[in-house]
């Protein structure tokens, strides 16, 4: 079983590195953790908060005797948020029941990050690699950008406008599906 | 091939997000432009986005973890 809390002590000393591959595990649970919130709350956005929140908490995280003690902790502090959020941009008093509904099933022990797959890994990279040219220039500009950039700016830099660059996107990580499931692999089922 | 939805299920997929006065990640503007099974589409096009970034990662990291980074450096 993977526990991240082996990289406890060096987050706790402030090395971002050490919380990067913490990251590499810990996000894929994460944003698994607010999937009953998609339809409620912007995930990306509260997931890229909770996950600098946990960096900041860090410090003050104690072992509990389970493994992943810190990502627990991150799954709770997001799950925190995304309620937060919700009620602040609510607009009906229903919504209290689908919030309790989410937020039901607290981490516990069992939790568990998610383990890179050198298999899937290297397939997807060969996949990416055979992409056409204007598909694999808006998929990689994404990547290169990691949300530095908004799409304007973005299809700006790589000479297309804005629509053009968001279909060509769309078509690269279609054919990156596509290209997988002739290699035996569907990507949604790898991830479930 | 690409369907009338695509575009700003898409728009939303990107790890950037408006800053709020104090730093903060806010919604995507695009976000609230769908309605709720296009709000579910987008996250678990997302998911899947963020392990194909991932795995094109040399340390495995997707956008939304390099985005955080930079916040950790203060940028």
């Amino acid at each position: 079983m993977v526990d991240l809390d082996v990289l406890l002590a060096d987050i706790r000393s402030g090395d971002p590195s050490a919380f990067a591959r913490w990251m590499a595990g810990a996000e894929p649970t994460m944003r698994d953790s607010l999937r009953s919130f998609a339809a409620v709350v912007d995930v990306e956005a509260v997931l890229q908060e909770a996950l600098l929140r946990t960096w900041q908490i860090a410090p003050r995280v104690e072992l509990d005797g389970k493994t992943n003690s810190l990502l627990r902790v991150g799954i709770r502090i997001a799950r925190n948020l995304a309620v937060s959020e919700r009620r602040r941009a609510r607009s009906a008093p229903s919504d209290d029941d689908a919030i309790d509904r989410a937020r039901a099933g607290d981490p516990d022990g069992t939790t568990l990050p998610v383990v890179p797959d050198p298999h899937l890994r290297q397939a997807i990279s060969k996949c990416a690699d055979a992409l056409p040219a204007q598909p694999a220039r808006a998929l990689h500009a994404r990547i290169e950008s990691a949300g530095r950039q908004d799409d304007d700016t973005l299809a700006a830099e790589v000479g297309m406008r804005k629509n053009t660059f968001l279909q060509n996107f769309t078509r690269a990580r279609k054919l990156v599906a596509d290209c997988l499931k002739r290699h035996g692999i569907d990507i949604s089922l790898e991830l479930a | 091939m690409t369907t009338p939805r695509d575009p700003p299920l898409d728009a939303v997929t990107t790890a950037w997000r408006p800053r709020s006065p104090d730093g903060a990640a806010r919604s995507h503007p695009a976000w609230h432009d769908l309605d709720d099974e296009g709000k579910r589409e987008a996250y678990e096009v997302t998911r899947i986005l963020r392990s194909i970034e991932a795995a094109l990662d040399p340390e495995g990291l997707s956008t939304t973890a390099r985005a955080v980074l930079r916040r950790l450096h203060g940028l």
